[in-house]
């Protein structure tokens, strides 16, 4: 009788533990995964922002050109597809790609010397500047955020329950290489 | 048994204070606080003057709005960018109020010859990335490229000083404004053709001109006093506004 007794017990205790451990892991993983979610809405933001500089740049730009087409519709496109990009890797993507098309309109501005030195496009590439060091700085953020929790998804014994609740690991906020490479520029039909 | 096992806690424990060690050097290799805060001179550019100037300016700032306006000056960037350097500084200190992360950074690397100003959440308002380029291009850069460094990020700081004080409705005791260094000539030009011209009205009216200024005038002068307070605990946070120039 009595040894049975402390036997429940023990058992009873054990179950307990295993509960409350359960319980605060579960937590602390929707804890970790929120974190996540809110570092992407800062990203989010931030390519939303940089989207909308974009179509007071070209203006700003056909303003001064009128030859530059190829460029400037590389740069719209590229605006269009960040706009319509849903998952992290296409927005990464897409931002990527925006990059690579602004960097070649920036080549192009170095033509004309009155819209690079005009106060208004001074003005915008410092806001573009910014809000690209913006995405930069919160894709750090989120990236470190996504490393601890996938970190945490997959250590022993949060595992179970991440496996138990269907946790599923995040993807980093990253460009696939080659994106960079997708706005194809013809130079020739510029001249 | 117990001996192996406390002595494997042992190691186990001196190895995770390594590594802990190695990995918080590697992600803080920027400069350290000074005592005083609100200026860091380490790459020495500025006069003792300035730096008081500064640090006096920002206790009262920090008194009637919680804001903060920090000058670091650095050797080098150690392999960083300089929005990393400055984004990491700029939390590390945590710069500005806690809650209204009104901060604002002013960074200049001499080697690298790079400048920026790096501007808290809460006042991304007033000082757009736009804006701070703009301070840099008319109220700093212009120094220093002449290597003039403490005149020209103490004419940096007193303009942001300005916007901050528009910003919140309040006037600094004590707090001067920036020039504009191009303007500079152009006003003495200006002001010296006024004196030509004014000396020619008065010889061709034979001294009228003269009496009718004499008419006098003078200004009042309206002053608010602000105590001090010493920098206590903040935290303003930093989502990398702000912009950038080499000079």
């Amino acid at each position: 009788m009595k040894k049975s007794s402390i036997a429940i017990i023990v058992v009873i205790v054990i179950l307990l533990l295993i509960v409350i451990g359960g319980v605060s892991s579960y937590n602390g993983l929707v804890g970790l995964s929120e974190e996540v979610d809110n570092k992407f809405a800062t990203i989010d933001t931030m390519l939303q922002r940089r989207a909308d500089l974009i179509p007071n740049l070209v203006n700003t730009v056909k303003g001064y050109t009128n030859q530059e087409q190829s460029v400037i519709d590389s740069v719209t496109e590229a605006r269009a597809k960040l706009n319509n990009a849903n998952s992290v890797a296409d927005k990464a993507n897409a931002d990527q790609e925006l990059t690579s098309a602004l960097n070649n309109l920036l080549v192009i501005v170095e033509n004309y010397p009155d819209l690079k030195s005009s106060e208004n496009f001074i003005n915008l590439q410092d806001e573009l500047a910014g809000t690209e060091n913006r995405i930069a700085t919160a894709r750090k953020d989120y990236n470190d955020a996504v490393k601890e929790y996938n970190a945490k998804i997959k250590r022993f014994p949060t595992n179970i329950i991440s496996g138990m609740f269907g946790f599923e690991e995040q993807e980093y906020f990253q460009a696939t290489e080659g994106s960079e490479e997708v706005p194809t520029v013809d130079f020739n039909s510029i001249q | 048994m117990t001996s192996i096992q406390f002595n494997k806690k042992i190691i186990i424990f001196v190895i995770a204070i390594i590594m802990l060690l190695a990995f918080s050097n590697s992600s803080f290799a920027i400069v350290s606080q000074t005592r005083e805060f609100y200026v860091n001179d380490s790459a020495n550019l500025l006069e003792d003057d300035t730096k008081e100037y500064i640090i006096n300016m920002n206790k009262k700032l920090e008194e009637k709005t919680g804001a903060q306006i920090v000058v670091v000056t650095i050797q080098n960037l150690e392999g960083k960018s300089l929005e990393e350097y400055a984004t990491e500084l700029f939390r590390e200190y945590g710069i500005g109020d806690k809650d209204k992360n009104n901060g604002v950074l002013l960074l200049c690397a001499l080697e690298e010859r790079e400048f920026r100003i790096e501007v808290g959440y809460g006042l991304e308002g007033v000082l757009t990335d736009g804006k701070t380029g703009r301070i840099q291009d008319s109220y700093i850069i212009p120094y220093l490229k002449d290597n003039n460094f403490n005149e020209g990020i103490k004419n940096g700081f007193n303009a942001i000083l300005t916007e901050v004080e528009n910003e919140y409705g309040i006037t600094i005791d004590g707090a001067e404004t920036e020039v504009t260094p191009k303007s500079v000539t152009i006003t003495r030009i200006f002001n010296g053709m006024l004196i030509l011209i004014f000396v020619l009205a008065c010889v061709l009216t034979r001294g009228r001109v003269l009496l009718f200024f004499l008419g006098g005038n003078s200004s009042g002068d309206s002053s608010s006093s602000g105590g001090f307070s010493s920098g206590g605990s903040s935290g303003g946070f930093s989502g990398g506004g702000g912009s950038s120039r080499s000079f």
